[in-house]
């Protein structure tokens, strides 16, 4: 493959030229700030936040987007570039609920992250905005009111053909995500993959049974493999000390499609006994909670095995 | 020895325990701001939050302040203690910025920890009081709006540290932490020991940090302070590969204090211009070299001058910054090898 040489921020390196800017970047160590982004998701600069000035070019452009040239000089941290960064972050938060005192994301947030980097506060217009929440189904907690429309959950549920349960509704303000013809949820065709979940930059979309349980920066991460098929999704075990409070989905790799049939039975697997979450099929249009043989479909199973052991 | 029941659980305990030990014992979680177990009773039990109930009394009690008696019972977490708990914390957020989103305590802050378990979140009520920063200390800053008034700050400086810089000044309302006759901190008779700092649960009195971090991009590590010979406990805030920030540590020189320099001069760790290796003047030039031609130079030198005008004409002078085991083997060296009584020692100046 042809390669080129770029200058970011003062460094050179060589790289493909299919690289984007925000690629380069990330291999001479530079961090671009990304809502919409996702490696494994397809691109579509929609967020802005990864503004970059280019030597020639009068605007500024997305470094998501941009494919490196031969020559190229990038910067991404000028004085324009902040500005731009900054009044981004600053409409964002006009229009998201001041909830980081108990909000659940706080700590993992990229919103918060870029905030704090960039100093940008909450204004008087946050106080307006009153959370939106739609807790119908357990385990794909939804507050509308703080998302900021990156679409990382409609690209990710998308991947799923016979899925696409997530979209884009209305247009300007009144653009929203809305799940199948804007039910709830619950109510919706979602299974409960968790995919949205796993990439959802702020607090818009998170686990609904891990609510109040945890706060991200008094656990300790150990990565897991789920055994329950062959695809070997990716887990995240959460310990508060020496106990595994939760489970939780980390997001697909190439192919790997998640489930929660994996989800739930490394939670069994795993969970220390006394932090167990409650668990819910759905029954009709709701969620109802069931037993974890229930929900596993373990019945008959358990049933057999006894059998087999008796004789 | 004392028979209690805490939460239906029935335990022995010391009859000099608190109520507050006396439920820790047990395995009970009770919330705290302004308790600290090296301060006495003087000026504790002012922020309310471990309040729990007594059978057989009517008011629910400060546990950290009340002794245990025999066979009392207690409840951490009754109906009454919850609503009571979170009647505090909102009348303590609504009068406290919300300012998590950008908050460098935010991670490690108490008043977010109890709200988050508590379930309070940030009620608009009361209008916020605008006081300014005193930010006229070089090390630390204090934002009175984010003050809970718990005093353990005023107490650590008193009973601890033992300087008494600052106190609670007016009283209700407008009642607030303050350095003598109000002239801010820097004109207070703080030695900027930034133990005040350290302890204080909420982000009212934060470090000066030239790096900004957020708490969970951070690790600690545990060491021992190199500025003097007590040999401080502390553990070093690392994010990335650089120290920014410190907080001490339980350890039995120092019982979780520090001094100015341990707290704060710990710039020099990442320094561009922090000497790495030992440097020796060639040709009147400051070379860098190896601690092995370094050491064999000056023990070279050392024979030379002691063949040539005797052992007397050499004389040693250690550091308070060694351990009382390294300053001791210095005199050794001085005196049984090459043979002087010359030595001493920085902090004698």
């Amino acid at each position: 493959m042809k390669k080129v040489n770029v200058v970011i921020d003062g460094k050179s390196i060589n790289v493909p030229e299919s690289y984007t800017v925000i690629m380069a970047a990330k291999e001479l160590g530079i961090e671009i700030p990304a809502f919409c982004y996702e490696p494994s998701l397809e691109i579509v600069a929609s967020c802005r936040i990864c503004v970059v000035e280019i030597e020639g070019s009068r605007k500024l452009e997305t470094a998501c987007s941009t494919k490196v040239w031969e020559g190229m000089n990038v910067q991404t941290r000028s004085e324009r570039v902040i500005k731009e960064r900054r009044q981004i972050l600053q409409l964002l938060l006009d229009n998201h609920p001041n909830d980081c005192l108990t909000c659940q994301k706080a700590g993992e947030c990229l919103l918060q992250k870029y905030a704090y980097e960039y100093d940008v506060k909450f204004g008087d217009e946050s106080s307006q905005v009153s959370l939106k929440i739609d807790k119908s189904n357990p385990y794909v907690y939804r507050d509308e009111s703080k998302c900021i429309l990156c679409g990382r959950c409609v690209r990710i549920c998308a991947q799923i053909p016979e899925r696409s349960v997530l979209c884009f509704a209305n247009r300007g303000t009144e653009m929203k995500i809305a799940a199948d013809y804007d039910k709830t949820m619950g109510s919706s065709s979602c299974v409960a993959c968790q995919r949205c979940v796993s990439v959802c930059p702020v607090g818009a979309l998170m686990d609904g049974r891990l609510m109040g349980r945890h706060r991200s920066w008094e656990c300790e991460k150990e990565h897991i493999k789920c055994s329950v098929c062959q695809y070997g999704c990716d887990f995240e075990l959460l310990k508060k000390g020496s106990r595994i409070v939760g489970v939780r989905s980390m997001a697909p790799g190439g192919g790997r499609p998640l489930c929660l049939k994996g989800r739930l039975t490394n939670e069994l697997n795993y969970v220390d006994m006394s932090e167990l979450a409650p668990v819910y099929m759905k029954k009709g249009e709701e969620y109802v909670q069931a037993s974890w043989v229930e929900a596993l479909a373990l019945h008959r199973l358990i049933n057999r095995i006894e059998k087999l052991e008796e004789r | 020895m004392v028979l209690v029941k805490i939460d239906g659980r029935e335990l022995e305990v010391p009859k000099d325990y608190t109520i507050l030990k006396a439920c820790q014992a047990a395995g009970a979680q009770i919330p705290t701001f302004c308790y600290d177990e090296r301060l006495s009773r003087h000026g504790a039990g002012a922020c309310r939050i471990c309040l729990i109930e007594v059978e057989g009394q009517r008011n629910l009690m400060p546990s950290c302040t009340e002794k245990v008696w025999e066979g009392m019972s207690v409840f951490t977490k009754s109906e009454r203690v919850i609503k009571e708990r979170k009647g505090i914390l909102e009348l303590m957020v609504q009068n406290h910025p919300l300012d998590c989103l950008t908050c460098e305590k935010s991670g490690d802050c108490k008043l977010q920890d109890y709200c988050y378990e508590y379930d309070v979140t940030g009620i608009k009520g009361l209008e916020e009081r605008v006081l300014p920063v005193d930010d006229s200390n070089p090390f630390y800053k204090f934002d009175p709006d984010k003050c809970i008034l718990c005093g353990k700050c005023v107490r650590v400086c008193e009973e601890l540290q033992g300087t008494r810089a600052i106190v609670i000044s007016e009283r209700g309302p407008v009642a607030k932490v303050s350095a003598p006759f109000d002239e801010g901190l820097e004109n207070s008779p703080c030695v900027s020991c930034g133990n005040c700092v350290s302890y204080c649960p909420v982000g009212a009195l934060l470090p000066k940090s030239k790096t900004g971090y957020r708490v969970w991009d951070t690790k600690k590590v545990m060491t021992t302070c190199s500025y003097c010979g007590v040999g401080c406990q502390l553990e070093l805030i690392v994010k990335g590969n650089e120290v920014v920030g410190v907080q001490p540590a339980m350890g039995a020189g120092n019982e979780g204090l520090l001094c100015v320099k341990g707290k704060f001069a710990y710039g020099f760790i990442n320094h561009p211009d922090r000497l790495k290796k030992p440097m020796i003047r060639k040709d009147g030039v400051l070379v860098e070299s190896t601690w092995e031609e370094a050491l064999s130079l000056v023990a070279n030198k050392i024979s030379d001058i002691k063949s040539k005008y005797g052992a007397d004409s050499i004389a040693g002078l250690t550091s308070a910054r060694c351990t009382n085991e390294e300053n001791y083997l210095f005199q050794k060296l001085l005196r049984a090898v090459v043979g002087t009584n010359n030595v001493d020692h920085c902090a004698r100046l």
